[in-house]
């Protein structure tokens, strides 16, 4: 119920919001904020009171909605989920605050759409039905195609179209596989049912569930994104703006991790394990080629992207490895992740407002006139490379350790990648904070300050204390 | 023999009988009275307000029929649950185009009676298309809806193309009827019926002597339906007229004839059992890959919005066939279900977009002073800024759209679930796969519609283009929205109206 009303409430906002900016200037962000400090709150509160552990995946509610299909309004937590949506709230305060002098195009119906979002991402993370799960998947696209169509940087129809079109056809094919483990469900026990839980105790034959799990697999390969089907990600994360690039690296891409882990791996099982090679190696072949691409940016934002691709391969590398710590080395990476790729689209978003340029090229020497900023970069970059002492460095090295032991030779190329990562973040904070000054910019604001500092601490508590998250199994 | 026919002559004198058929007579019976009204008073406004009142009590007494058993008129007829279904999204439909028209033709000083008859016309062909149940009250029904049509799509004698379009109709619609004629006396000389009842032996379908005969029969029958239904290779007209005709008009053709026409060949194939005849399904899924590929290809590039529906419409039509080339005997109630649902959505997204297509033609621009225009060629570019403009506007365009991509949240959705379902059940892959791959293409032409919604208007314009809005419009416009959302969202409300 909690969770039905925070995202209705989320939706409500949104058009509460718009209709404020419209009354008064300025208001719109403020009510977002207020509202999404208010309902993580409430969140959090829900998750510590409720007298469920989560350690496995518990439904909280579960309505009928379409009786056609036999079709229900189920959602439930469990432990990953609430470390993602945990992640979430973070973030989402987070874009509201990068966007707080950016957007001033329509502000009302920015902060609608980012709102909308918000409650289309929490609602993937929560469905249990099927069904639902896809509604939510697709729900969540259209905000933010607006967001980036919209608020966008010059080529920003493009950017929207590509990452809608990718998005839309990819899910077309889980649609399909849904519909199909649906009906099979329905020859085996005489049943519709899109329901997960339902599933779970099917017993699908490894020559069909193949297909099926090819199926899921390919839309969530495309959300990750895994080479070959990344080509949307530098697009789409350029274009956005600040706050587009931040929900999309730091939450949308874990949807994709989060499909992998629950219904592609957990659903199908020995099919996934018959796929582990092929997709161990597009992993890999993402890691290496992801950090390679970064170095070769001259875009701020692009880099950053592409070092996404190279981070997102150690997760489906390490899902791909079936054992615990593996396992776990991809939840630490997902979460690491997402607060550092936020923390470098964050940085890029206010150099983007001081110099307006994204370009390397402009760059050089902020250190001088930016000095706290310079720091923060530094900090950051250093998170993006896996610097012992930060969150990211856990998550890698769990993920590489976990992969050793079942996929050797792909661990030891994946590690490869490491290096590749600490010459792209060289790269990114050289150019951009050291050698000769060709700006002067002001130093971060308190606002902004606030921001990297959030971010930093976050990363430096689980660089330093990982217990914090490994003392969870997520349904292991 | 005999018994059954007069037990089928006595009953249809009676009440009941009269009552299942009833929407169809009161559209008849106002087509006559019209024509008298015409004699006595000609005037604009009485004409109209005539017009919406046959249509609404016409649509009354169909919602009425909604749960009917079914029951056979004559040898001609056959009224059910689908039917009564199909013919009120019909009024539905031809209610809101009479409002269209009535904006579109308002402005001129002549009194357009003949445009109002034709029009109901049209919904009377419509009517007796989607309860004929005998080959000879479909081909009645066929050519009312083709000759009205015709009169309809040519009427605005001052545009450009109303010649043009109005011959290609015209020509390209006689022959697709003598066509389909040839068809239906090819398969008559073999089955010996003209009934959709005949419960035709299997082996009939097999006989080496009569087969060609046959599958040319079926092929010339199908034809003259895929004419109607502008499938590829039968579209060639469809862009060109539907560019040509006045808008309201090419909404009635997008919506009322399609509806018809895939209602009447459902039944059909449904009646006599084409699906047996492998060559038919080879056939049929040739035609539905060709019209998902070549209309959204062809869709891609048109900056002519009208011309765009058209296009899409086509692939929406080849979309809808997959249902028709999948239908089994032992699910006919989900197949009908699948086939109204879509419709019903494909419907409603048409219908919302010549709407906002035909105010956006008669907008007026407030300046200085206030002129009134008539604008012949809606383009893309015309609904910059729409959304901040007239947001409601704006989001029915945005709603019709999404429903026409199958985006959740909307009806197209659902349809396009329902499709993908049977598609699934009967492991039609190639064709799922088709429809993925045009889903795909088709974004690439739908987004940048919306895109285009949300752009800033250009600057300096000193002439703020405002949407004139009568309240009726208002009142269609919030309705076609709400429709579209608690449909899309709630589909069963819909779908408890189709369970048979």
């Amino acid at each position: 119920m909690t969770l039905t009303f925070i995202m209705v409430t989320l939706f409500i906002a949104g058009i509460l919001s718009w209709v404020c900016e419209n009354r008064w200037r300025g208001s719109a962000k403020w009510c977002a904020l207020l509202v999404l400090t208010l309902l993580a709150t409430v969140f959090c509160i829900f998750v510590v009171t409720a007298n469920h552990n989560f350690e496995s995946l518990t439904v909280l509610s579960r309505v009928s909605w379409i009786d056609t299909f036999n079709i229900e309004y189920s959602i439930g937590l469990d432990q990953l989920s609430i470390v993602l949506i945990a992640l979430t709230w973070l973030l989402a305060i987070i874009c509201v605050l990068v966007s707080w002098q950016e957007i001033k195009h329509k502000a009302g119906f920015y902060y609608f759409n980012l709102l909308a979002t918000i409650a289309g991402i929490i609602g993937v993370f929560v469905a249990v039905d099927m069904f639902l799960f896809f509604f939510f998947w697709e729900v969540m696209l259209l905000p933010m195609t607006a967001i980036i169509a919209i608020w966008g940087h010059e080529n920003r129809h493009f950017a929207a179209l590509k990452f809608f079109i990718f998005t839309q056809v990819s899910s077309l094919l889980m649609l399909v596989a849904i519909i199909a483990t649906g009906y099979f469900h329905l020859l085996q026990t005489g049943e519709l049912s899109f329901y997960y839980l339902d599933w779970l105790s099917l017993n699908l034959p490894l020559s069909l569930s193949q297909y099926l799990m090819i199926g899921f697999f390919i839309a969530f390969a495309v959300k990750l994104p895994s080479v070959p089907v990344h080509s949307w990600l530098p697009d789409a994360h350029t274009q956005a703006p600040t706050a587009g690039s931040v929900l999309l690296a730091g939450v949308l891409l874990k949807t994709g991790a989060y499909g992998l882990i629950r219904f592609v791996i957990f659903l199908f099982p020995e099919a996934s394990a018959q796929f582990a090679p092929i997709a161990a190696t597009l992993a890999v072949v993402s890691i290496v080629y992801g950090a390679k691409m970064a170095f070769a940016q001259h875009d701020f934002k692009r880099l950053v992207a592409y070092s996404s691709i190279s981070h997102m391969g150690f997760v489906m590398l390490a899902l791909f490895a079936f054992n615990d710590i593996a396992f776990q080395g991809a939840i630490v990476t997902m979460i690491a992740h997402g607060l550092s790729s936020a923390a470098l689209f964050s940085l890029a978003g206010m150099i983007y407002q001081r110099i307006h340029s994204r370009s390397l090229a402009d760059m050089g020497g902020f250190w001088q006139s930016a000095p706290r900023m310079g720091g923060f970069a530094l900090v950051f970059a250093g998170a993006a490379f896996g610097l012992p002492g930060l969150a990211n460095f856990i998550g890698e090295f769990f993920s590489l350790i976990g992969a050793f032991q079942t996929l050797p030779i792909f661990a030891v190329i994946a590690a490869f990648g490491l290096i590749g990562s600490a010459i792209y973040g060289m790269v990114l904070f050289q150019t951009s904070f050291q050698g000769l000054a060709k700006q002067e910019i002001i130093d971060l604001a308190p606002r902004e300050l606030m921001i990297c500092s959030t971010l930093f601490l976050m990363l430096l508590v689980i660089g330093l204390y990982p217990s914090l998250l490994l003392k969870f199994s997520f349904g292991a | 023999m005999m018994m059954v026919t007069a037990a089928n002559t006595h009953a249809s004198l009676s009440l009941d009988v009269i009552q299942t058929i009833l929407p169809q007579l009161i559209v008849a019976f106002g087509i006559a009275l019209a024509l008298i009204l015409v004699a006595w008073r000609r005037s604009q406004r009485t004409i109209v307000l005539f017009t919406a009142g046959v249509l609404t009590t016409a649509l009354i007494a169909s919602v009425n029929l909604l749960a009917i058993q079914p029951t056979v008129v004559t040898q001609l007829l056959k009224v059910d649950s689908n039917s009564a279904f199909a013919f009120s999204l019909v009024l539905v439909v031809a209610l809101t185009s009479l409002h269209m028209s009535y904006q579109f033709l308002k402005n001129h000083i002549e009194v357009h009676d003949e445009y109002y008859l034709l029009l109901m016309l049209l919904v009377l062909g419509a009517g007796v298309l989607v309860t004929s149940h005998h080959f000879a009250s479909l081909f009645l029904g066929f050519e009312l809806l083709s000759i009205s049509l015709v009169g309809l799509v040519g009427y605005h004698r001052e545009s450009n193309y109303s010649v043009e379009s109005g011959f290609k109709y015209l020509v390209l619609s006689a022959s697709a009827s003598s066509f389909m004629l040839l068809g239906i006396a090819f398969i008559y000389s073999v089955t010996g019926t003209m009934s959709f009842d005949a419960n035709l032996p299997n082996d009939i379908y097999h006989q080496q002597n009569l087969r060609l005969f046959f599958e040319l029969g079926i092929l010339l029958f199908i034809s003259g339906i895929a004419f109607k239904l502008s499938i590829a290779p039968f579209h060639f007209w469809t862009p060109d007229v539907y560019q040509g005709a006045p808008t309201p008009v090419t909404s009635l053709m997008a919506t009322v004839s399609k509806i018809a026409m895939f209602v009447v060949l459902v039944k059909c194939v449904i009646a006599q059992r084409y699906m047996l005849h492998g060559n038919l399904q080879l056939l049929l899924i040739v035609l539905a890959i060709a019209s998902m590929l070549i209309g959204n290809v062809l869709a891609l590039k048109q900056s002519n919005l009208k011309r765009l529906i058209a296009y899409s419409s086509i692939a929406h039509m080849g979309y809808l066939l997959i249902v028709v080339i999948v239908i089994s005997g032992e699910s006919l109630a989900f197949t009908w279900q699948s086939v109204l649902f879509y419709l019903s959505a494909y419907v409603v997204a048409n219908i919302s977009l010549f709407l906002v297509v035909a105010s956006l033609q008669t907008q007026c621009l407030t300046g200085d002073r206030v002129v009134k225009h008539y604008q012949e060629e809606p383009v893309l570019n015309d609904l910059q800024g729409l959304f901040w403009r007239t947001p409601s506007y704006g989001l029915l365009v945005i709603l019709a759209i999404l429903s026409l991509a199958g985006i959740p949240l909307t009806m197209g959705f659902i349809g396009k679930f329902y499709i993908l379902s049977q598609a699934t059940i009967a492991h039609a892959w190639w064709l799922i796969i088709t429809l993925i791959v045009g889903s795909g293409i088709s974004l690439a032409y739908y987004l940048p519609i919306i895109f285009k919604l949300f752009e800033v208007e250009p600057e300096g314009g000193n002439e703020v283009k405002k949407l004139e809005r009568a309240v009726i419009e208002k009142v269609l416009v919030y309705s076609f929205i709400i429709i579209g959302l608690v449909f899309g969202v709630f589909p069963d409300v819909v779908s408890q109206f189709i369970v048979s």
